[in-house]
């Protein structure tokens, strides 16, 4: 057991708190006090983001090797395999584990007011505090299986979370094709895992499994195989082609979920398991680039659908998509240029996105409270003096995600561009397939800015008009959701600028990170290129900088007097492709469900004949018991002679085969 | 030289009771207990007395030091290393347990005789974990039978209930006689009653792998009889034929005593003579290098998991289910028995021995857990004798109905439960036994033969589950009362709950009462 008051310690209470509060939550629940559900959470959550800040800022003040471990002593273990409950704190754990309580505070601040009266309160807060642990846990920890169960809850709770308006039978098929769609991903990622502890000397631990496969490298092939696999599990977690349909389904929960997924939790999980198996990619360029090309084929398809969707929600789904795309984006780069431009790049967007995404979505939220639980923007309107809180908020959530300059998006999402042309022009001899994914970025960032800004000038701006479903009481939200907002907000404008180009305390924080030195060391080691540094590019800025403004220019020329859509004639076919999801269910259906289907018809008619076959085994034994059953006649006199017997029988044998 | 004449011998003789005075508590308490009874005692009373009786003992255990570096294995009849301790605790805990379920059986005017006798069992199991000598041995094993007839005729002086108690007796002794029979053929041949020299002289004279001398007729008759006679304790095939009616017959709490503790007793005492469990080094009597005892205990391993498992298929009687599943139970046990006493070990760390005692552990608790349901929901007005009383149980009495469904998934095996973790250890110490000895690949098919019983045993498993919670209830639902029945009933399922999801603590605990004999 640690010393509760070094950093680590502290950072085990805070992954323990918001169990409590799941636990007293759930009490409430059993209690009768479903009234008082979300106090415990809050609370909970408030005083976990302010430990987990203060950790934060301890780890920062550290010098040195800024990892510390612990072990809880030995969850199980089975012959070559043990499994210690390890955790650890480095600045990479740190920054995750204060973004995650910090945002979720606030969503659950919101939440109170937002749910009230919903049936099953109670079992939402609860949920939401098993969700959160879940997430603190997989980013405090340094074994893989305890990081699987981490991983495993999160996906947990985001069935239970989805699936909350269970009568409803969208909800339940959203909920189920969350759970099944970011299974198919785990499985990967247990098999990768299986790989490296093969690899690894048959250990579990994350840092002594990367300490022994550097100093024991097994062949490329294996390496890339086994990241690709890890891959697997991020590409389902993050939503990333061709796993990312469960996530736009996944708005059928209550909005402040959507928020909690999107922003801090669950989505992220993938950013962050290759950002901590960083130097395992390192040593696989191969599986680098397929990440940063999938990152960038999903970031340009989901902005590419964001375009046309008429659901405020869904339009902010697709965009997380997209944005999760840009972080693979860079995280692919690490091998043609250096792992921590590369992670720093990623992790630093994940950051800023948290803060404008979760207060999109509750921005969202807000409106869809006003409006009666109406969220098609067909429906409503002019919504800017109705709602004058969220109507700002919500514009400094919408520039941040275009990246509009000196917004938090803007700083993280040049990093990324610029990441991205550096490999462009790297010695990397995948150098041209980065210059495309650059390109790719660039379109993406413009397809951007235009979709947020038609989903803020559909909704606010306009002749403004009420679905009948708000009943007339359409009006600003009340303060317990506005507060919320504003504080995210001015995260939202300022997290960005203070981090990075005034302080460079991020960078300064995550270079100090042994993972990142560990891969480091593997790039200098199979590349011989010096590890570059990040400089501010002028040119790149400039560059996004127009994109942001041009995207932003031209959703304002078509939607800046609001609904209802225009659509010039020729852009019919496009926008309708963009409308129907680009028809990606569709060619699910037909190239994966239906064959699945048809196996499973044939599948149900081999079934009956095993059945029968199965039937005819599950005789033989009933039939041997009624062939035994009459030794049991209940005579003492015949059970003494039976024993006897036996015993007559196994002597007899005994002796005759001893003295042969 | 006459024993007595030796002054190291009396000497260890008279210091032995130095490591018996938690029994000599308990046994201590039961006399006080038959005195009291005399004046009228009242059911709380005997029971609380009883309690405390348990409790002084496990304090006197827990806080007494034992000057184990002054036991010398060859001279000692008590042997208070290897799985000594381990066995204590359990029969100490077990004990606990049983008089809380003693109060369903206690009704009648003869409370404090019953928990008497309960503690001279709970002593007699925990002198079995420690004898050292074949007259140590033999006496405790009958301090837990002879208590065992009184408690089946006490507590239900039914015509089923004398039939039962006097089965139990009359095929007891029989096993007993067998027993010292094979005994008085070890003392014959090893020249000494003490364990210790009975194991080291056959394991010197048994014969090496390398030459192939016939191993001496006589030991394995000797064996083979040790065999039949403990064979009756655990309930093994040919063996086991009293367990079903005396079980039918007897009351709920004796008969959650009958499950259990004569199975810790037989497989310990099984355990010690075949040479492992104890911290001697005198090596295996009866390894692979002939198969005679191997093959003997490998059939009888098979035969009795087979037989107990079709048997229990056609059972409708909860009692008589429950009797068939032990004696299954018993046949996966006997793997346990089989590899620590016969395979040389495969790695320091599997024996066996270690994940026998782990699955005495969890069986007791899942068997005993049930078997508190049944008491618990037996009453003086309603009696629980077959599958379909128990309908409808997850409605009328939920927590009963959880503490039940619990113990039944981890008689299945399945993960999170004890069960389960206790038949992953014994099965894959069968299978990981290396295959060049004589036994070639048969502990693999063993395993897979075991795999085959457990599935099979699902069925009869699964069947009261569906009942407790899918059908609707005959019988109106009782007003649930907690009772102590109860609070063991759930106890014993949280406990397996425990061993199932954080085993680590207990398996270290079997490993280290478990030392690991060397292959000669």
């Amino acid at each position: 057991m640690p010393d509760l008051s070094t950093p680590i310690g502290l950072s085990l209470i805070v992954v323990a708190l918001p169990l409590v509060g799941c636990l007293l939550a759930a009490l409430c629940h059993v209690g009768r006090a479903v009234k008082l559900a979300h106090l415990p959470v809050i609370v909970s959550f408030a005083s976990a983001a302010a430990i987990a800040c203060y950790v934060l800022y301890a780890v920062s003040g550290q010098s040195g090797d800024l990892i510390q471990t612990a072990s809880l002593g030995t969850w199980f273990s089975s012959g070559r395999l043990s499994v210690p409950l390890a955790f650890q704190l480095d600045p990479l754990s740190a920054v995750m584990l204060a973004m995650v309580t910090f945002i979720a505070t606030f969503i659950a601040i919101f939440s109170a007011s937002y749910m009230h009266g919903e049936a099953g309160y109670a079992r939402y807060f609860a949920f939401i505090a098993l969700f959160v642990f879940a997430m603190c846990l997989l980013v405090t920890a340094n074994n893989f299986f305890v990081l699987v169960a981490g991983w495993e809850g999160v996906g947990l709770c985001s069935y239970l979370l989805v699936g909350y308006y269970y009568a409803k039978p969208s909800a339940a098929a959203a909920a189920r094709k969350a759970f099944l769609v970011t299974r198919l991903g785990d499985v990967g990622l247990i098999l990768g895992i299986f790989l490296l502890w093969k690899a690894g000397g048959y250990q579990t631990n994350i840092d002594a499994v990367i300490r022994h496969i550097a100093e024991h490298p097994p062949g490329d092939g294996y390496m890339t195989a086994a990241c690709l696999l890890l891959f697997c599990g991020a590409v389902g977690k993050s939503a990333q082609l061709p796993l990312y349909v469960w996530l736009p389904d996944a708005m059928e929960g209550p909005t402040p979920v959507s928020a909690l997924i999107h922003a801090a939790t669950m989505v992220t999980a993938g950013v962050y398991l290759l950002a901590r198996t960083a130097p395992l990619f390192v040593m696989s360029p191969t599986a680098q680039v397929v990440v940063t090309i999938i990152g960038g084929a999903t970031a340009v398809l989901a902005a590419f659908i964001a375009l046309a969707q008429y659901d405020l929600k869904r339009v902010l789904a697709y965009s997380t998509v997209s944005q999760l795309g840009f972080m693979f984006m860079a995280l692919g780069c690490g091998a043609a240029i250096s792992p921590t431009i590369a992670v720093t790049a990623a992790l630093f967007h994940l950051l800023t996105h948290a803060f404008f995404k979760a207060l999109l979505f509750l921005g969202s939220g807000s409106v869809m409270h006003a409006m009666g639980n109406v969220i098609d923007m067909r429906k409503f309107g002019g919504l800017r003096k109705l709602m004058p809180t969220t109507h700002w908020t919500f514009l400094i959530g919408s520039l941040a995600l275009a990246g509009f300059p000196l917004l938090s998006g803007f700083w993280s999402k040049d990093r990324i561009l610029h990441a991205l042309s550096e490999a462009g022009y790297s010695r990397s001899e995948f150098h041209y397939l980065y210059q495309a994914v650059f390109y790719t970025a660039c379109l993406t960032a413009l397809l951007t800015a235009f979709y947020t800004f038609r989903a803020y000038f559909l909704t606010f701006w306009g002749e403004e008009r009420v679905p009948p479903e708000a009943h007339g009481h359409a009006h600003e939200s009340p303060r317990t959701m506005t507060i919320p907002l504003v504080v995210l907000a001015v995260g939202a404008v300022f997290v960005g600028i203070i981090a990075d180009p005034l302080t460079h305390w991020f960078d300064h924080l995550l270079e100090r990170a042994p993972v990142l030195h560990q891969a480091n060391e593997a790039f200098t080691k199979t590349t011989n290129l010096k590890v570059g540094e990040h400089h501010f590019d002028w040119g790149v800025a400039g560059l996004s900088t127009l994109i942001a403004v041009a995207g932003i220019g031209a959703a304002a020329a078509v939607y800046r007097r609001g609904g209802p859509e225009r659509v010039p004639g020729p852009l019919r076919g496009i926008f309708a492709l963009s409308a129907n999801k680009a028809y990606v269910d569709e060619i699910y259906g037909a190239t994966v469900v239906l064959p699945a289907e048809t196996a499973a018809t044939g599948g149900r008619q081999l079934d009956g004949f095993l059945d029968a076959l199965a039937r005819l085994v599950s005789f033989v034994p009933r039939f041997a018991a009624a062939v035994l059953r009459p030794l049991q006649n209940g005579l003492v006199q015949f059970y003494a002679l039976g024993m006897v017997l036996g015993l007559a029988v196994f002597i007899t044998v005994v002796v005759f085969r001893s003295v042969r | 030289m006459t024993p007595l004449s030796n002054q190291a011998f009396v000497d260890h003789l008279t210091a032995s009771v130095q490591f018996v005075l938690p029994e000599v508590a308990l046994v201590g308490v039961a006399c006080l207990l038959f005195l009291v009874a005399a004046l009228r005692c009242s059911r709380p009373l005997a029971m609380v007395v009883a309690l405390l009786g348990v409790v002084g003992a496990g304090v006197i255990a827990a806080l007494v030091p034992e000057p184990v570096g002054r036991f010398e294995p060859s001279l000692a009849p008590i042997d208070p290393t290897g799985a000594a301790s381990f066995v204590r605790w359990l029969a100490l805990v077990a004990a606990a347990v049983y008089v809380l379920l003693g109060w369903a059986d206690t009704r009648t005017d003869t409370p404090a005789e019953y928990h008497a006798c309960l503690l001279v069992a709970a002593a007699g199991v925990s002198l079995v974990g420690r004898a050292n000598d074949l007259v140590s041995l033999f006496l405790a094993l009958e301090m837990l039978s002879i208590p065992t007839y009184v408690l089946l005729y006490l507590p239900s002086r039914t015509r089923a209930g004398q039939e039962s108690a006097m089965k139990y007796f009359l095929l007891s002794v029989l096993s007993s006689a067998v027993l010292l029979f094979g005994f008085s053929y070890l003392y014959g041949l090893a020249g000494s009653t003490n364990l210790h020299v009975v194991v080291s002289s056959l394991a010197a004279a048994a014969p090496h792998k390398d030459l192939d001398p016939a191993v001496s007729p006589l030991a394995a008759v000797a064996m083979v009889l040790v065999i039949a006679g403990l064979g009756f304790r655990v309930a093994a095939v040919p063996f086991h034929f009293y367990a079903p009616d005396v079980y039918e017959g007897g009351p709920t709490g004796v008969v959650a005593q009958l499950a259990f503790l004569p199975k810790v007793a037989g497989f310990v005492a099984l355990a010690r003579l075949l040479g492992v469990m104890s911290a001697h080094g005198g090596g295996l009597p009866y390894d692979t290098a002939h198969t005679l005892i191997p093959l003997t205990l490998w059939v009888v391993a098979v035969v009795t998991m087979s037989f107990g498992n079709l048997l229990a298929l056609l059972q409708d009687n909860l009692k008589r289910l429950f009797a068939y599943s032990g004696i299954a139970h018993g046949g996966y046990m006997l793997i346990g028995v089989l590899v620590a006493c016969t395979a040389p070990p495969a790695s320091a760390d599997q024996s066996g021995s270690d994940a026998l005692l782990f699955y005495l552990l969890a069986y007791g608790l899942m068997t005993v857990g049930a078997f508190a349901v049944l008491a618990h929901l037996s009453g003086p007005d309603r009696h629980v004798e077959t599958v379909d009383d128990l309908a409808g149980l997850g409605k009328t009495n939920p927590l009963a109905a959880a503490a039940l469904a619990v113990c039944l998934f981890s008689l299945i095996g399945l993960p999170l439960t004890a069960g389960f973790v206790g038949k992953l250890q014994l099965f894959l110490a069968a299978f990981q036994v290396p295959t060049d000895t004589k036994m070639k690949s048969l502990f693999q098919v063993l395993t897979v033969i075991a795999v085959v019983n457990a599935a099979v045993s699902a069925v009869y498993y699964l069947r009261i589950l569906g009942v407790l919670y899918l059908r609707a209830p005959f019988k109106p639902a009782q007003p649930t009362r907690t009772s102590p029945q109860l609070v063991a009933a759930v106890a014993c399922a949280a406990a397996t709950l425990v061993l199932g999801v954080y085993p680590q603590p207990f398996a270290e605990q079997t490993r280290k009462a478990a030392p690991v004999v060397a292959a000669r």
